[in-house]
């Protein structure tokens, strides 16, 4: 493959990970292209890149997910490649084949592949014949009790009875015995019929309690690597919270074993670039496929801080042509790494998204900590995209400093005019079970208490003292100000005094 | 000093006398330090310093932001607890009700005017009264009848400021 050495890079996304990936441009010695909406005007991904083009009004169908508009500025900026970060357009193979039909470098994996692993039952097949495991099942309607009963035995128990029209949970039974297969298949069957119009039935082995457990994948011209694994098991709404690398319950053979699919997966699909493959690990090591995510993630600082490797740097090296510059032979992850994702959601209504100025904000620091915000003072935050407003990384010697570093960081991170959740992760890192490691995907729905933004008696003295100080402290600088007399209250209506009373009042 | 602070439903007393604060029958050192260009402010209570911003304070409306959360509270000096208290509509006579003065006063301003509607809190009138400037508000809406008294006027306690017609 002949090299062809990129030199002005269009970053087709916003927020955090435009910045991100701004940051890898400048450190490969590329320039930046920045494209923004009309809410991003101002934006901090907007003021570091070398040259910004706008693309429209904030709605994101007006703006960030129009290709002809994108590669419109690409011509005009004279961009020679695209980068399209998460979200948005980075898994349409339509845009990464638009990219490459314009003459430009999409910076991701080749069109055919976003479009093998884009459909979800044409890959779960591919990855069958990969070798890749899937949930065991049959896709088949299985009305015929004795039929069912053979494939339960295949698969083993428990198994789960899902309807094949269905979702959300209807006509779905967890059966965890032969004798109760016949009922479960009658009733989910009739519930079936009565949601869906259709009764058909099929069985999947049931996973009890797994974890999400996802291998980061790196290829190149020459090979495909992996880069260990991320543990993404808390989750709400199928929306991960916090991500952790490595996984408390995965040792070095399971490593080895989830990374050698993963790389299966990619090398079936003739994968270049950053990605990664997503499994539900069982508590019995055992683990399935889920999906390819064939894009850079929104967690990869952590596989970054324990592996030592800069995946975006990796992703514009590759895409230039060159050669990846990890080392050959087996990675070993030094350390432990915990990503929080603060979002803009308010634990005290309901972790539904707030929306404002961003009138004032600290952001942490300090040895191990580092911070990957697409917000700063003076940014409106918008209900036009996605609430995550920051990561907040860690990287410690193992997971017990990692989440002390983590609870250090978020104690000094400040941020004035939005709720954020950050009460959630504070209570999160203090809970045992957390502590434990003992998590899985359903973690959240059991433990709905750590999402409520909940407190105890000594912060309402506390905050009860601090408010009256703050009155006790307001009174004094009125009265300091404000003249009281009769005479002078007449001078007090003058533009001098009213300066000098809201002053008091700042 | 004694200030009432309100969090949800639980009101707190906490008595100020220079750095000594009684809170819940408790004695602590307490006093407050400014960040100078944050909205930050250090409390330091029996020498334990904790940090926090304070995002809005309009009248008795405090919004801070503590260790990342959002506190919503509501904080009264005492005198202003009990004209607020005191300040409630008068009795309510075929549907309308008045505003009386709590205490004996200086009207320094009407803030609103026959036939405005109004809402519950919204003020009505500042009254100076022990040399400070009180906001009455309304309890309840409704629609502004006769305003009895001009910015100016000396009132005296119970005398009647305006009245009030249900909305």
């Amino acid at each position: 493959m002949n090299p062809r050495p990129l030199r002005r890079v269009l970053i087709a996304n916003r927020g955090e990970i435009a910045l991100r990936i701004m940051r890898a441009c400048r450190d490969e010695g590329l320039e930046t292209v920045a494209v923004y909406s009309d809410a991003d005007r101002y934006a901090p991904f907007v003021r570091v890149a070398d040259r910004a083009v706008r693309i429209g009004p904030a709605a994101p169908v007006e703006s960030y997910l129009r290709i002809a508009v994108l590669l419109e500025a690409a011509r005009a900026s004279g961009a020679d490649a695209v980068h399209p970060g998460y979200g948005f357009l980075a898994e349409r193979a339509a845009f990464a084949q638009a990219v490459d039909d314009a003459g430009l470098i999409f910076i991701g994996p080749p069109a055919s592949a976003i479009s093998a692993m884009g459909d979800k039952t044409s890959a779960r097949r591919l990855m069958a014949a990969a070798g890749v495991p899937i949930v065991p099942g049959s896709l088949a309607a299985l009305n015929d009790p004795d039929e069912a009963a053979a494939v339960a035995r295949e698969i083993g128990y428990p198994v789960l009875v899902k309807a094949a029209a269905g979702g959300g949970g209807k006509g779905m039974r967890v059966v965890a015995a032969p004798r109760e297969l016949a009922a479960a298949l009658a009733t989910a069957s009739s519930e079936a019929t009565k949601a869906f119009g259709d009764g058909s039935v099929y069985l999947e082995k049931y996973i009890e309690r797994p974890r999400h457990v996802e291998i980061q994948i790196l290829a190149d011209h020459e090979r495909t690597i992996h880069i260990g694994e991320r543990e993404c098991s808390i989750q709400r709404r199928h929306q991960k919270l916090v991500e952790e690398a490595p996984s408390i319950a995965v040792d070095e053979a399971l490593r080895e074993r989830m990374g050698a699919a993963a790389v299966a997966a990619g090398v079936a699909v003739g994968y270049r670039g950053a990605g990664t493959c997503e499994f539900l690990l069982a508590s019995n090591g055992d683990f399935f496929f889920l999906e390819m995510n064939t894009r850079i993630q929104v967690e990869h600082p952590v596989t970054e801080e324990v592996y030592g490797v800069d995946l975006v740097r990796e992703q514009l090296r590759i895409a230039g042509g060159r050669a990846m510059s990890v080392p050959y032979g087996r990675l070993v992850p030094r350390g432990w790494a915990i990503e929080c994702r603060i979002t803009s959601e308010d634990p005290a209504n309901g972790l539904l998204p707030s929306a404002g100025l961003i009138r004032w904000m600290r952001a942490p620091a300090g040895p191990g900590v580092r911070w990957e915000s697409g917000v700063e003072t003076g940014s409106e935050v918008t209900l036009f995209y996605d609430s995550m407003l920051a990561k907040l990384v860690v990287h410690a010697p193992d997971r017990r400093q990692a989440i002390d570093v983590m609870q250090r960081a978020l104690s000094e991170l400040t941020i004035v005019g939005v709720a954020t959740n950050v009460p959630f992760h504070r209570a999160l890192l203090a809970d045992p079970e957390f502590l434990a490691g003992t998590i899985d995907i359903q973690f959240l729905d059991r433990r709905a208490d750590l999402l409520a933004a909940a407190d105890d008696a000594a912060t309402t003295m506390r905050l009860a003292v601090a408010a009256a100080l703050l009155a006790d402290d307001r009174r004094l600088s009125r009265r300091g100000t404000v003249p009281a007399a009769a005479p002078e209250r007449v001078a007090s209506s003058s533009a001098w005094a009213a300066t000098a009373r809201r002053d008091a009042l700042r | 000093m004694k200030y009432f602070v309100t969090r949800g439903e639980l009101t707190v007393e906490v008595e100020l006398d220079g750095d000594v604060v009684l809170v819940d029958g408790r004695r602590l050192e307490a006093r407050l330090e400014r960040v100078p260009g944050t909205p930050e402010v250090r409390i330091v209570i029996d020498g334990v310093a904790t940090t926090l911003a304070v995002d809005a304070y309009q009248g008795s409306d405090l919004r801070l932001i503590d260790r990342g959360a959002v506190r919503d509270l509501t904080v009264e000096d005492e005198r202003t607890r009990h004209i607020r208290l005191l300040a409630g509509p008068g009795k309510v006579v075929d549907g309308h009700s008045v505003l009386k003065a709590p205490m004996p006063g200086l009207v320094l301003r009407i803030l609103v005017a026959a036939g405005d509607p109004v809402t519950a809190g919204m003020p009505l009138l500042a009254l100076e009264a022990m040399k400070m400037e009180n906001e009455l508000r309304a309890t309840a809406p409704g629609v502004v009848g006769a305003v009895r008294v001009a910015a100016g006027d000396a009132v005296e306690k119970g005398q009647v400021l305006l009245e009030l017609n249900a909305g």
